[in-house]
């Protein structure tokens, strides 16, 4: 009999607690997450120089995606016509880039190539592991010469990337020779990973690889991060000048620069954390009124414990400490499984797609105050009913 | 010999839910001297369990005096003090023991220290020292649900006596005992009563009421007679 009251026990006390389970594994999710968004943000950023401005064709100013309109007459030639007006810029590229096939050996897959101007390497912070750059002649020619970004290399390569250097590999069906091969940057542009691309020269990837289907960038680097809004503003009067745009017209290209992007990353990441913050918060929630609940079924039960607590000399501030304590113990337990579970689903989490959470002593001690308040909060009531209760009666009750 | 309890025109009514109010203390005089062992003997509803509750500070008096220890408490009110005065001054002993069920007799006995202030040490060991004396060394680690009857009461005069009170309150502590248990007790009262303590018992038995020295007799809320079966010593 009495064993059964006590399973009956640990069932409701499990119960009671699963809410705080839930809760706080999720809060140790959301920080895990948070903080690994804004990890992942700063990585894939870290390279760029914050005075850089992108500018891409179409319209209809910043955010939204890469494609570009058709009648955007943003070209290579662009980059010159602004360099040569502009005071405040100190270097300009252009690069052209799209998706194409891949091939060496046995590997064969659609990748992104990324035909590259003269500085285009200097002003992306990518910097050579092997071999060669092109000359300033390539970077003038249609020759059929790669760089590859780390990625691919070891893809294609294995490891060892220096042997990559001098080989041939097909590129959009066409044989090409391997000069270079960057080292690992870690960088995503909008479009792509440079550690997953290949680079020709400019004209090369325009007239032999992608013709008409690629998408254009001009890469800027202001003189420095004050000057971003004038340089920004100079070179939209420049293009909007040598486009031809009526003063009315929309502009037929979109510009961003690299701390307005690093900004609009972040605050979504933020948008993310806010959110699962709130659904964490509710859980928590929710879970403190099963405790509350589950206090009060057991004041009642304990009544006349309380009773004879109180004949033997307690006072209601020992009363209502001891059920505060228990109530805390609750949660607390709760809170500790809830830890330990959270914990445990980070890298089951992040073995899926698109997922990247970190471990952090944050979280933990989030979750801890979290379910101590809970149970200290939800606990209150309970327990100065209980300190209230006379003792007379509650020695009465059975 | 001093008076240890002095009781001038005590009233208590207790309020039903519909507001009537019901007295059931009409003006209680009464003197209770120091190391004097007292019975409350009445029929059902005379007001002794009410009487024993305001000696034990359990309950507050509506009007009248009540001096305990030289102290006049009719006007204390708050809490903390009540609290104290009845975990170092009283010792409660009830007919169904009311011991802790998921406590181990030790714990139980040695709850009263803990609001005392008396660290886990302190109080266990004088809880093994009057568990012993009172035959229990045997029985320590068990529970209430363990033990018989008798020694569960035995248990529960042990916990009325580690904080060392000047006053027992025993309220029917025979009643839910075999005759043969509820002598053992009354011996162990009588003891009690040799060590200098005051002891103020409510008991239907007469049997049981013979080894006070005194039996107050309550009838509709007020003595009516004092019955000396010794002469104090």
């Amino acid at each position: 009999m009495a064993f059964d009251a006590l399973m009956a026990n640990k069932m409701r006390t499990l119960l009671s607690m699963l809410g705080v389970i839930i809760g706080v594994s999720t809060v140790i999710a959301v920080v895990g997450i948070g903080i690994g968004a804004q990890e992942k943000i700063n990585e894939q950023y870290k390279n760029m120089s914050v005075e850089s401005i992108l500018v891409m064709g179409g319209g209809g100013g910043g955010g939204g995606g890469g494609r570009q309109t058709a009648s955007s007459k943003l070209k290579a030639g662009d980059v010159e016509v602004v360099m040569s007006d502009s005071e405040n810029l100190r270097s300009g590229t252009a690069s052209y880039s799209g998706n194409t096939e891949v091939s060496f050996g046995k590997f064969s897959e659609s990748k992104s190539v990324i035909g590259v101007q003269n500085s285009f390497f200097s002003a992306v912070n990518l910097q050579l592991s092997t071999g060669e750059l092109f000359t300033s002649q390539q970077y003038g020619s249609r020759d059929r010469i790669v760089i590859l970004g780390d990625t691919i290399a070891k893809d294609l390569f294995g490891a060892e990337v220096s042997s990559a250097v001098g080989q041939i590999v097909s590129v959009s069906g066409k044989k090409f020779q391997v000069i270079g091969v960057l080292a690992k940057n870690g960088v995503s542009s909008r479009l792509a990973s440079y550690d997953d691309s290949v680079f020709v020269p400019y004209l090369t990837a325009e007239k032999s690889i992608l013709g008409s289907k690629g998408r254009i960038m001009l890469i800027f680097l202001a003189n420095s991060v004050s000057v971003l809004p004038t340089a920004m503003e100079e070179i939209s009067g420049i293009l909007r000048e040598h486009h031809k745009l009526k003063s009315t017209a929309e502009d037929d290209f979109r510009m961003f620069d690299a701390g307005s992007m690093v900004s609009s990353a972040q605050s979504s990441a933020q948008t993310l954390t806010i959110l699962l913050t709130a659904v964490a918060t509710i859980v928590l929630i929710v879970s403190g009124i099963g405790i509350m609940n589950v206090m009060f079924v057991t004041v009642v039960e304990r009544t006349k414990e309380i009773g004879i607590l109180k004949a033997i000399g307690a006072k209601k501030g020992d009363i209502l400490l001891q059920f505060l304590l228990e109530a805390m113990m609750l949660s607390l337990l709760g809170g500790s499984i809830g830890i330990a579970v959270g914990e445990s689903a980070i890298p089951l989490l992040n073995k899926l797609e698109g997922w990247y959470l970190v471990y952090s002593t944050t979280g933990v001690i989030i979750a801890f105050v979290f379910s101590v308040s809970v149970g200290i909060f939800f606990g209150f009531y309970p327990a100065l009913k209980a300190s209230r209760l006379d003792p007379v009666d509650a020695l009465r009750s059975e | 010999m001093s008076s240890i309890i002095q009781m001038d025109g005590v009233q208590k009514s207790y309020f039903l839910s519909n507001g009537e109010k019901i007295p059931v203390l009409r003006g209680i005089d009464l003197e209770i001297q120091e190391n004097e062992f007292v019975v409350l003997m009445g029929e059902s509803g005379s007001g002794k369990s009410t009487l024993l509750n305001i000696i034990g500070c359990l309950h507050s008096v509506d009007s009248g005096k009540y001096v305990l220890g030289g102290q006049d408490i009719t006007s204390l009110r708050d809490d903390t003090s009540l609290a104290t005065i009845r975990n170092k001054m009283m010792g409660f002993i009830f007919q169904q023991f009311h011991l802790i069920q998921k406590m181990t007799a030790l714990k139980n006995v040695a709850l009263p220290g803990f609001y005392n202030g008396m660290s886990v040490s302190q109080r266990e060991s004088k809880a093994r020292q009057i568990l012993t004396e009172i035959g229990l060394s045997d029985r320590m680690g068990h529970k209430p649900s363990e033990l018989s009857g008798g020694q569960q009461q035995r248990v529960s005069i042990a916990r009325a006596l580690l904080n060392d009170p000047e006053i027992i309150l025993a309220d029917e502590p025979t009643g839910a005992l075999d005759s043969k248990t509820g002598i053992e007790v009354m011996e162990l009262f009588t003891e009690f009563r040799k060590r200098g303590k005051t002891i103020i018992m409510v008991t239907h038995t007469p049997e049981v009421a013979k080894y006070a020295d005194r039996i107050i007799f309550l009838k509709d809320g007020k003595v009516v007679n004092h019955n000396y079966y010794h002469v104090s010593p």
